[in-house]
């Protein structure tokens, strides 16, 4: 591979790797930012995906012209891979069991077709498990 | 009926049955992960042996731990699906700015829980919009309402009911790439239908 190939890829790489660490750090401040756990649930699971898988490209551009033998792109692919499937379960969980046990803040909401729905939920099985915060 | 056969050719059967269960499509999916892992795409002396063992390790865990099929299964379109990753790469991109700029203006953000009800049946398009919602920065599923396929999505900065609406067609777009890349033909059909139901309404 010529030099002047090599030298391109590595300033993208140092891009991607920047670009990746900002994103990781937006997640963070918006940690604190943000005043309830749904909000704050976009910025823990997101912009740190995206984050990842922009630190993985950068890694990946700077493997492609040494060889380690120790993890190469197809390693990268597989960690991309379960990042992208598993986070949206966990964001899942964490969001539903917040919204079900009322760690949310109402004045915060300009819509919430949920409520009714598990409101008519509860007049049906007779039992009153939303909202423990009322 | 007679008295049931003697063991060994009831654990045959036995055995038969679990391997009629072994879906080869996600047995092949497993062994591509299994070649990544080892770096199996390198080519060099073991590299058919990894594929090969591979794919035995891949049938026996479904042997052991059998599991229901992929409900209706998916038909795989190449060009649609290109279509769907550029759509979601753009949209991951846009809203990862959009997040960011929230997180830095002052003010309480505003955001709301809207009901978006998917227009086919497939449980399996049902999870992929979900988890490409779920990874899209700005939005996250909050609860699934089963027998009539309902998503309660938490939508970050959505001010007015301009915006909840906007996100809710931001769904349904999402829904109709992905569908368009990975439903069946009935899966496609549904959605048409229901899109030429929907302009008629509004």
């Amino acid at each position: 591979m010529s030099d002047a190939l090599t030298a391109v890829l590595d300033w993208v790489a140092v891009l991607c790797l920047l670009a990746g660490a900002m994103l990781s750090f937006v997640a963070s401040v918006g940690l604190i930012r943000f005043p309830d756990l749904l909000s704050r649930m976009h910025t823990a699971a997101k912009p740190q995906v995206l984050g990842l898988l922009l630190v993985l490209v950068g890694i990946g551009l700077r493997l492609l012209p040494e060889e380690t033998g120790i993890f190469t792109v197809g390693t990268l692919a597989v960690v991309g891979l379960f990042q992208v499937i598993t986070v949206p379960v966990a964001a899942h969980i964490a969001a539903r069991v917040g919204y079900r046990t009322g760690r949310i803040d109402e004045d915060l909401l300009v819509a919430d077709e949920l409520f009714d729905r598990l409101e008519s939920e509860d007049r049906a099985t007779g039992t009153r498990r939303y909202r423990a915060s009322e | 009926m007679t008295r049931p056969p003697a063991t060994r050719p009831e654990r045959v059967q036995a055995l038969r049955r679990r391997l009629g269960k072994v879906q080869i499509p996600i047995a092949l999916g497993m062994t591509v992960v299994w070649m990544l892992l080892f770096d199996g795409f390198r080519l060099r002396e073991e590299s058919l042996g990894l594929l090969v063992l591979g794919f035995g390790v891949s049938v026996l865990i479904m042997v052991v731990f059998p599991l229901p099929p992929v409900s209706e299964g998916f038909r795989f379109h190449p060009w649609q699906f290109l279509r769907l990753l550029v759509y979601f790469f753009v949209q991951m991109v846009q809203s990862s700015f959009q997040v960011t700029w929230q997180t830095f203006t002052p003010g309480p953000v505003l955001s709301s829980v809207i009901a978006v009800r998917m227009r086919t049946d497939s449980e399996l398009m049902l999870v992929c919009t979900s988890i490409a919602l779920s990874v899209i920065p700005g939005s996250v599923v909050v609860e699934v309402g089963q027998p009539e396929h309902v998503l309660y999505i938490h939508h970050l900065g959505t001010r007015d009911e301009a915006g909840t609406e906007r996100a809710r067609r931001d769904t349904w777009r999402l829904e109709e790439r992905i569908v368009r890349a990975l439903g069946t033909r009935v899966d496609i059909a549904k959605l048409e239908a229901a899109e030429t139901v929907g302009t008629e309404s509004a």
